[in-house]
């Protein structure tokens, strides 16, 4: 007779077939709490820490100064195609030319700024433009209007002193 | 009666993952993190439209705070220690082993080369008071030999400028000529990063 399905032991057999006892295994178990809530800690204080912006940088080349012996090549310019940029204290003056200066005074704006120079250039060929800054003039301003010469494509200009003419129109806002 | 008794069990939850996650982010913070300067004064970059970023190594940067006071920081600390050695060499100062080592985990100082070791022994908590920033007067410019002596110990040295927003001219374009004067005609503006639209011509 054969046996019944019922009667045969199954758990038997199997560990027959693999051979392995069936035992009970003891769990090792680690605490990991402290670990977890260590790196969590870390988490939030990196996160906290961390400043993603990278700061931008703005180029500037400035011309080396010229030696001692050496003789000056520097190629004149003419004054009808210079641009005169003073800075202010809190508006900015403008003028074209050396000879009698009509100078036009604007206020700090970003799209003004570029839109004038944008209207001079296009006016003007081989434009050059002359920033000086007087000495009441703040870092920012000289950055805004270095940001609208390399918006605006400009490759000619320089920081310049001011001239007698360019402080008295620093007197005038006063 | 029989009740049919119900096995109350802790619900379980599988927290490997989030371990796995928190232990990831731990990890890309830590190595993407790089410590801001502490400087006593608190610098307020003006915004341009530049979209260079700034190098992150092989960069010195000198700060200008508001009234005009100069720090100088650099980076790599093994290129500091050498900075320092070679700077206490030229004015004789003397640095002790315990200074030099703060002076390389320090990013950024102003003070006179003569105040500097009591700078340096000095607390961490107290070293950001009394920095009276780094001369750069005409007879004793301190910062230009700051900078001649970093460029002699890192020839690749890239420079940039820092400077807050309400810094007055006159204190900028002394700095301006102290890199020209040492033949640095190239260097960078720290700047922030402007919203675009206004600035479309």
């Amino acid at each position: 007779m054969l046996p019944s399905l019922k009667d045969i032991e199954v758990d038997r057999i199997h560990s027959a077939a693999t051979g392995s006892e069936t035992r009970e295994k003891r769990k090792v178990s680690v605490d990991m709490n402290p670990m977890v809530d260590l790196a969590f800690l870390l988490l939030t204080f990196f996160m906290l820490a961390t400043t993603f912006i990278k700061p931008q940088a703005m180029e500037l080349l400035v011309p080396a100064k010229p030696k001692m012996d050496d003789v000056e090549k520097e190629t004149p310019i003419k004054e009808s195609k210079t641009l005169h940029l003073i800075l202010l204290e809190s508006r900015l003056a403008w003028y074209k030319g050396i000879t009698d200066p009509e100078p036009v005074m604007m206020p700090f704006d970003d799209k003004k700024m570029t839109s004038l120079v944008v209207k001079i250039m296009a006016e003007t060929e081989g434009l050059v433009v002359l920033i000086k800054p007087l000495d009441e003039s703040t870092y920012e301003h000289l950055v805004q209007v270095l940001d609208v010469m390399t918006v605006t494509g400009i490759d000619r200009y320089a920081l310049d002193t001011p001239s007698e003419f360019d402080k008295s129109l620093g007197e005038f806002e006063k | 009666m029989s009740f049919k008794r119900t096995i109350r069990k802790a619900p379980g939850l599988d927290m490997n993952p989030m371990v796995d996650m928190a232990f990831l982010l731990v990890s890309f913070f830590m190595m993407t993190t790089t410590f801001k300067a502490n400087l006593p004064e608190e610098i307020q970059i003006p915004a341009s439209t530049s979209e260079i970023k700034l190098p992150e190594s092989g960069i010195c940067t000198i700060t200008l705070g508001e009234s005009g006071k100069a720090y100088f920081s650099m980076d790599n600390k093994f290129n500091r220690r050498k900075l320092l050695e070679r700077m206490g060499d030229q004015y004789s100062v003397v640095f002790t082993e315990m200074q030099m080592h703060t002076f390389s985990l320090l990013n950024g100082f102003g003070v006179p080369i003569a105040e500097l070791p009591a700078m340096l022994d000095a607390e961490h908590e107290q070293r950001p008071y009394n920095q009276p920033g780094i001369p750069t007067d005409a007879e004793a410019n301190e910062l230009s030999a700051w900078i001649l002596t970093a460029r002699l110990v890192n020839p690749n040295l890239r420079f940039a400028v820092n400077a807050d927003r309400h810094t007055k001219y006159p204190s900028i374009h002394a700095l301006f000529e102290t890199l020209r004067d040492l033949n640095i005609t190239r260097f960078n503006l720290v700047t922030d990063t402007k919203k675009t639209d206004a600035a479309q011509p």
